[in-house]
């Protein structure tokens, strides 16, 4: 019996072409995301003093929002949406087509993958939505992710009602005063 | 070890797990690979624990020692491939197991009372009698804790 000593999978022959794409770690597990997927990188640091704190704890890993350019970003906890241990997050990744900002831990590189394969039928939770499948990169199987995969549309409804009902509360309060 | 496409219908791969051996039907087994990288990543499922890179393709490998003795597998050990069906197309599959396997052949025998689902017969070999696992039963079966698994000595009084 003889063992390869190398192996790596194929390229899937339907939708096969390469992208660009962002690595990105959080609690010491790397993730990749379409550079294209990503409007803008800034340090938690910097949106600090942008960023306003949501009382509604309906949807645990949302704890601030930021206003950019006029649009509300909720800003996901990467680890609470992953599950992973509690880390430090540097950054926070702000997405093009969706009003999320993802903390994460630091961008490694960017890289450019030959294509993306299905994530196998064997992972049938929540990963089905948080991942547009997998990649391999320097013998590395990293799963990528589907940028709207952070917030359901049900936890978006229900984080701009809950801002909009505090907005209103605190308008109400000033009026009073 | 690669197996044949079209093995007997009374043929068995006999694999080794914690300190007991398994049945699996060996038309559904497709190769017994090396002890290859396991890649890990967040996820919900919970028999899986990852997936290896196996003949240009990516293998989902579920932890059934965890449900078969009680305990999550460890990490040098070879991994059983088989073909496991869904309602639109199979998959490959890989459940680590603890050493060569051996192909056997017999008659399987119903289960007899009390077996977990898992188990579709049972298969007299000589003085032994082996569980044949239902392959599709065993990777959608919940995890069991090791100090309440009836295979476990830690459950023994």
């Amino acid at each position: 019996m003889r063992f390869a000593t190398h192996d790596s999978p194929r390229p899937p022959q339907h939708g096969r072409h390469s992208e660009q794409v962002i690595l990105f770690s959080i609690a010491n597990q790397t993730f990749a995301v379409a550079a294209e997927s990503v409007q803008e990188i800034r340090s938690t640091d910097s949106l600090a003093g942008a960023a306003t704190e949501i009382e509604y704890q309906g949807v645990a890993k949302v704890r601030h929002m930021v206003e950019r350019a006029r649009r509300t970003y909720y800003v996901v906890n990467g680890c609470a949406h992953f599950r992973l241990p509690v880390s430090r997050p540097t950054l926070a990744l702000i997405l093009r087509d969706f009003r999320v900002a993802v903390l994460v831990d630091a961008i490694e590189r960017m890289a450019e993958i030959p294509a993306v394969y299905p994530l196998p039928r064997a992972f049938a939770g929540e990963e089905r939505a948080w991942y547009r499948g997998l990649t391999y990169i320097d013998d590395h199987v990293i799963p990528v992710i589907h940028p709207g995969g952070f917030l359901t549309r049900d936890e978006l409804d229900r984080l701009d009602r809950a801002v909009r009902a505090s907005q209103a509360h605190q308008m109400q309060g000033a009026i009073q005063a | 070890m690669t197996l044949p496409e079209n093995s007997a219908p009374n043929s068995f791969v006999l694999m080794e797990l914690g300190e007991r051996r398994f049945a699996l039907p060996a038309n559904i087994v497709t190769e017994l690979a090396p002890p290859v990288r396991l890649h890990t990543f967040p996820h919900a499922s919970p028999l899986v624990s990852g997936v290896i890179v196996r003949r240009s393709r990516i293998v989902p490998v579920y932890d059934a020692s965890s449900v078969l003795t009680g305990r999550q597998a460890s990490v040098h050990r070879f991994y059983l491939i088989a073909r496991r069906e869904f309602a639109k197309g199979s998959e490959l599959s890989a459940i680590p197991v603890d050493g060569e396997c051996e192909l056997g052949t017999g008659t399987m025998q119903p289960p007899p009372a009390g077996k977990p689902s898992y188990v579709a017969g049972v298969l007299p070999l000589g003085e032994e009698s082996l569980d044949v696992l239902n392959f599709e039963v065993l990777v959608t079966s919940q995890p069991v804790n090791a100090a309440t698994h009836p295979n476990s000595q830690e459950a023994q009084p």
